[in-house]
């Protein structure tokens, strides 16, 4: 029985290791060599192995499992499917890195100080899912904020300087307000029972919600959401995403604009529960809802008028945090849909910038009116890319349609019939700006000094099958996913 | 206006001895007390300064003029500042009135621990310094074009309208400094109006006007004047601190 | 409220009001050096408050909060700032986006907003250091005020810099700070922070010849 018990928890040293020892690996071999790369990869399938048995653990009904002094790890059902999002992005990044199996233009001490800082990113991210105390979650998502500042400018080229800059001014500042708010969540515990060490464990916390001032936790949910916001891409704090997303090297544009943006979601989240549990109206639905609807519509504008296919995709980003947040708004169907359309964007947005990066790779520049003639280029990147694009608008069979769906029908059933108007007809902004774009990527002529001919060679394959994944997630939903979608619907409409 | 250039001094004699009888210099509460209080004797300064200025401008000399331009954008800020610095203290006392002012200060003397009154005593030393003509705003002692604003609007004068516009100045000093000195540290002020009691406030008076004199003879060998530009930021300072001061005391009653 | 309790509120309000005045110092004052030596001793004051707070509330683990934030924030950041602006050049701020007086102005309003937001926490606090709560808001938007209206990328670190302060302060008024571990932990964030943009800093300056963000304006819509 005590054996059993202690691989349990094992599983979380299997989940966070990998990427620590692989970052170890990286900064001790010195010089670089592509093995390295190779090594963390194939580790990182470790992680992935352990979210996922972590996710079937909790689809089959088991209770959430902790580990460590003081309780720091703990994983129920919301941290198992955020892991399984987090290392299935990272497997596939890991696996797509340059040096990993195809030549690249970075210098040995780049790639070095690329494997270094992207599985230390991935290392954090996993701690932010799997951490017990909102606290070491928050140390965790700053931590994210550093690494992926100093990959952005990995070219130090004036661009990404700037843009990582931007970048790590704006979310120094977006993570110390959540800090705030995170105190002042203490603070109202302080100010009930008394000071008390575990008092920063979610469980604590929500056990003493109830009891908690609404006044005092509205205002620090209004910090909170500001704060992880900010690392969400919520509008009016997006503006860092555009430039860092345009910017970065495109495995951590992909890891930053699926991963990150769920692990901040799921700080939201976690906090939206204690918040509700203490507040007792629909005050956070609300603040949810109207900052959906500006993340939409601010979206749905800049799709329009963007020249450039990197900042169109971030704003995309954009887009569909706006739909997650206004999901989170709308009650348990909502979050069920929201939830969904996480999975789903996880992977599109993954395997997009990756073409994205191997289109600019080819064409040497990042612009939509100087890509044209993609399908005639390079057929696979220009297919896959207007199959993810597509999937991105919303169409079907791809799983974002129906999370969609889900999304619309439950914000109807909630009787914000003038909401969702705005919504779809938002939607339908993007969406015709989203096909005008492909288009004039897709067809047309190429210019005469583009070379014709795939650059991307066995890499097709991991991304054929995130594509795949989308469909399948579009015709049916998979039993363990709905019983896991539906257990976090549970914890979170306590 | 030819009355005006003969007129101002009279009136801005008569209008410091005026204010300097509504402070409390040795004692509070006063009997004429109920003639004026905090807002009467801002308004009764400023009037002194308004007129001051108008006198700098009517003989049309250049230096009058700039002067008086100088010793507007000074008294814009400044004279705002003196009112709200010590309204912080009457939001605690509960009355503009001067002497229920000292009054309440004498019966609770843990408030002068007070953010509120440490940041109305900041402000008010600065507003001393601009309003009095000291140094770092304008340098009492120099008849230099860039140097002067108070000197310039009453460099026309002579005989007996420059003594009364210096004994003016020197009255607004003593004001300036006794405000300081018995608003915010008022021990040694006399309650009641019996000889003994007066004796000893006279010479608190004495060491406290002592006291706040060599701080700022100290102050002026040690800063040089500011240029004419920043004088508004420092001004802008004091005017933030006096906010401070009532909106601390106000909502930390 | 007994005595000592008086004596500790009022202390606490004096320490918690020497912190924002310091910030607001930092408005006044032009050069980068002056705002260094603001943020130094803002961070001296700060360390103070931690260690009165900790000696009334026998609660010693905030002496230990105290030294770590000396050592910090008093000596090792300020030195790391000042090198960086020898090396990098530039000892003036250029004229800020908001000029001097407004922005002391605004400053004085942010404070008083704060009043205004942060009046359901004064009145469920029970703790005596309670009245520095709005000092500590005020302080947190005024380090978000110094980022957004000036210039030099350093001046924006430096509002960061307060930004922190005033939330450490936060902490320590409301709530008598927080768990020790969490403390070290916070630190640790916000040196890693600190250093990482210090690199960015000489990135800048070694792309763009100067850290006046104007410069960073190539990635427009």
């Amino acid at each position: 029985m005590i054996h059993w018990e202690l691989i349990e928890r094992m599983k979380f040293l299997l989940l966070l290791l990998p990427s620590f020892v692989s970052a170890l690996g990286a900064y001790l071999v010195r010089p670089y060599r592509a093995m390295v790369g190779w090594l963390n990869a194939l580790l990182s399938l470790l992680s992935l192995g352990a979210a996922l048995a972590f996710a079937s653990h909790a689809a089959h009904g088991g209770e959430a499992l902790v580990f460590g002094p003081g309780e720091l790890l703990r994983a129920d059902s919301l941290s198992a499917l955020l892991m399984v999002c987090v290392a299935a992005a990272s497997t596939l990044t890991l696996f797509l890195s340059p040096g990993v199996g195809t030549e690249t233009n970075y210098m040995q001490a780049q790639l070095r100080r690329y494997q270094l800082l992207i599985n230390l990113f991935i290392f954090s991210m996993l701690l932010a899912v799997s951490a017990n105390s909102v606290a070491i979650m928050w140390v965790a998502l700053e931590a994210t904020t550093i690494f992926s500042a100093l990959l952005i400018t990995l070219t130090r080229s004036k661009t990404s300087v700037e843009a990582s800059w931007k970048y790590i001014l704006i979310s120094s500042v977006g993570i110390a307000l959540a800090f705030a708010g995170t105190v002042l969540g203490y603070f109202d515990f302080v100010a009930l029972t008394g000071r008390a060490e575990n008092a920063l464990n979610w469980p604590v916390l929500l056990q003493n919600a109830p009891a908690m001032h609404p006044e005092v936790m509205k205002l620090a949910f209004v910090f909170l959401l500001v704060g992880y916001g900010t690392k969400a891409g919520i509008a009016p704090m997006h503006t860092w995403k555009p430039d860092a997303y345009g910017e970065a090297p495109p495995p951590l544009a992909a890891l930053m604009s699926s991963s990150l943006f769920a692990v901040a979601i799921y700080a939201i989240l976690r906090w939206k529960v204690v918040a509700d549990a203490a507040i007792k109206d629909h005050y956070t639905d609300s603040l949810l809802l109207a900052l959906g609807l500006a993340s939409l519509a601010i979206a749905a504008f800049s799709v329009v008028l963007s020249r450039n296919y990197k900042r169109m995709l971030a704003y995309s980003s954009v887009e569909h945090t706006g739909l997650i947040c206004f999901g989170l708004g709308l009650g348990a169907a909502g979050v069920f849909a929201a939830l969904l359309h996480l999975v789903n964007h996880t992977t599109a947005k993954s395997l997009m910038f990756f073409l994205a990066g191997d289109i600019e790779r080819k064409y040497g520049s990042s612009a939509i009116k100087q890509a044209p003639g993609l399908l005639k280029a390079a057929p696979w990147t220009g297919g896959l890319f207007a199959a993810g694009l597509l999937a991105l608008a919303g169409l079907p069979p791809f799983g974002l349609f129906i999370s969609e769906f889900a999304l619309f029908r439950a914000g109807f059933a909630q009787h914000h019939p003038w909401l969702m108007g705005a919504a779809l007809l938002l939607l339908l902004v993007v969406f015709v700006s989203l096909i005008t774009h492909l288009n004039r990527m897709l067809y047309g002529d190429a210019p005469a000094e583009i070379a014709v001919g795939e650059t991307v060679g066995w890499r097709v394959a991991p991304m054929l099958l995130g594509l795949l994944v989308l469909v399948a997630l579009g015709l049916t939903l998979p039993a363990p996913l709905e019983t896991l979608l539906n257990q976090i619907v549970r914890i979170v409409s306590r | 206006m030819v009355w005006l250039f003969r007129f101002a001094p009279y009136l801005i004699f008569a209008t410091t001895v005026a204010v300097t009888m509504l402070t409390p210099l040795v004692a509070a509460p006063l009997p004429f007390d109920a003639v004026g209080d905090l807002l009467t004797v801002v308004y009764l300064m400023l009037l002194g300064t308004f007129f001051l200025a108008l006198a700098g401008l009517d003989p049309g000399t250049a230096f009058g003029g700039m002067g008086a331009s100088r010793e507007m954008t000074v008294a814009a800020i400044a004279e705002p500042t003196i009112a709200l610095a010590i309204f912080g203290l009457a939001v605690g006392a509960g009355s503009t009135n001067l002497g229920q002012i000292v009054a309440q200060t004498l019966s609770h003397p843990g408030a002068v621990i007070n953010p509120g009154h440490l940041l109305g005593f900041a402000a008010l030393f600065i507003v001393t310094l601009a309003e009095t003509g000291r140094l770092p705003v304008d340098n009492p002692a120099t008849h230099l074009e860039l140097t002067m604003i108070h000197e310039a609007m009453a460099l026309e004068y002579s005989g007996r309208y420059l003594a009364l516009i210096e004994w003016a100045a020197g009255l607004k000093l003593l004001v300036f400094f006794s405000l300081l000195a018995n608003l915010f540290l008022p021990w040694g002020v006399a309650t009641t109006l019996t000889p003994g009691a007066l004796a000893i406030a006279v010479i608190a008076l004495i060491v406290k006007l002592a006291a706040l004199g060599l701080a700022v003879a100290l102050i002026e060998t040690r800063i040089a004047k500011l240029r004419l530009f920043r004088v508004p930021e420092l001004l802008g300072v004091s005017f933030v601190l006096a906010l401070l001061s009532v909106t601390s005391s106000f909502l930390l009653r | 409220m007994n005595v000592n309790d008086m004596l500790f509120a009022q202390l606490a309000t004096l320490g918690s009001s020497l912190v924002l005045l310091f910030g607001i110092a930092l408005l006044w004052r032009r050069s980068l050096s002056a705002y260094v030596r603001a943020f130094r001793w803002q961070s001296l004051a700060l360390a103070l408050t931690f260690a009165l707070i900790g000696y009334f509330s026998h609660n010693h683990e905030l002496y230990i909060v105290a030294i770590i934030l000396v050592v910090l924030k008093v000596i090792i950041i300020p030195g790391y700032l000042t090198r960086l602006y020898e090396r990098v050049g530039g000892r003036r701020e250029a004229q800020p986006y908001v000029n001097i007086v407004t922005s002391l102005i605004v400053a004085g309003l942010l404070v008083s907003l704060s009043y205004a937001i942060t009046r359901p926490l004064v009145m469920v606090s029970k703790l005596p250091t309670r009245n520095g709560i709005p000092l500590a808001v005020g302080l947190i938007l005024i380090g978000i005020f110094v980022i957004i209206s000036r210039r030099k990328a350093l001046s924006q670190i430096i509002g960061f810099l307060v930004l922190e302060n005033g939330i450490a302060l936060l902490a320590a008024l409301g709530t008598y700070g927080i768990p020790l571990i969490v403390e070290l932990g916070v630190f640790l964030d916000v040196l890693m922070g600190f250093l990482v943009m210090q690199i960015l800093v000489y990135q800048i300056k070694d792309t763009f010849e100067s850290i006046d963000v104007e410069h960073l304006s190539q990635l427009k819509h």
